[in-house]
């Protein structure tokens, strides 16, 4: 079995792994769209133009900054590599920048999903990539049923800007 | 679903999951090395999890390193518990919401 893949670099490292019945292109589209990544992301929308070196910025407009960093390697539909700073309180802004590599790939009429966050510091703020969990289920459930997730906190800010 | 239930029903297996959720990114060797169990033995259990993808694995250099994917436990979350802890949790931010309102 010769599925995983190559660790480089220093620090700590969380990975987050979903099978969802998708294709890469609806995937890749449902990471990149800011009003859908919204749906499954505590309503949390992420722009950017996604040209490789480009910037993104996570938040809800006028109402809170959650991350911001740089596209490292766009490669759609199946690698996205960004380095991230987490802006949402004094005590993850204190974590730095670590790096988030989303990685698609297909697996008979699904694709496995790996998210994997490193280059956190090893007392890194749990809070930072405490919410991959959440955020892939959403996603998950999203796409194979066109449903939003309405779990405790996973649309805390959808209703913000409203 | 069923893969997650039956690689969760094996105490080892579970050990070996705690083991990985206080320190994750373990090789073969360090998780046998904390267990009265052969090699073979730990790797049946690992492949178990595994093949319910509540292990993944990564490579670094000629080592596999072993990290705990607490998605599978998420999805049971979300389909039983999460309707329960709703109203739960609406409670707790109105809650929030009152006292910040009184300050």
């Amino acid at each position: 079995m010769d599925r995983y893949l190559v660790v480089d670099g220093a620090g700590t490292m969380s990975v987050f792994e979903i099978y969802i019945k998708t294709t890469p292109e609806r995937l890749w589209e449902a990471i990149t769209d800011p009003e859908t990544r919204a749906k499954y992301s505590f309503g949390v929308r992420t722009d950017s133009d996604w040209a490789e070196g480009s910037q993104y910025k996570s938040g809800v407009p006028g109402v809170i900054e959650i991350a911001e960093g740089e596209n490292v390697e766009v490669d759609p539909p199946r690698r996205l590599v960004q380095t991230m700073t987490a802006l949402w309180s004094d005590e993850v802004k204190a974590v730095g920048t670590s790096r988030v590599t989303w990685e698609i790939e297909p697996v008979g009429t699904s694709c496995r999903l790996t998210v994997t966050h490193d280059q956190l510091p090893a007392d890194a703020n749990s809070e930072v990539y405490g919410g991959w969990t959440m955020i892939l289920s959403g996603l998950k459930t999203l796409l194979e049923t066109g449903e939003s997730l309405d779990t405790p906190g996973s649309l805390r800010y959808s209703g913000a800007t409203g | 679903m069923d893969e997650v239930f039956r690689a969760l029903a094996d105490p080892t297996r579970r050990g070996l999951l705690d083991r990985l959720r206080v320190r994750d990114g373990q090789t073969l060797k360090e998780l046998e090395s904390e267990l009265p169990m052969t090699r073979f033995g730990v790797m049946k259990h690992l492949r178990v999890l595994e093949e319910a993808n509540l292990v993944t694995t990564k490579r670094r250099g000629r080592e596999k390193l072993h990290f705990l994917n607490p998605v599978p436990i998420r999805l049971i979350h979300d389909r039983w518990v999460s309707k329960y802890a709703e109203p739960w949790a609406a409670t707790l931010s109105e809650l929030k919401q009152d006292l910040e309102e009184e300050e």
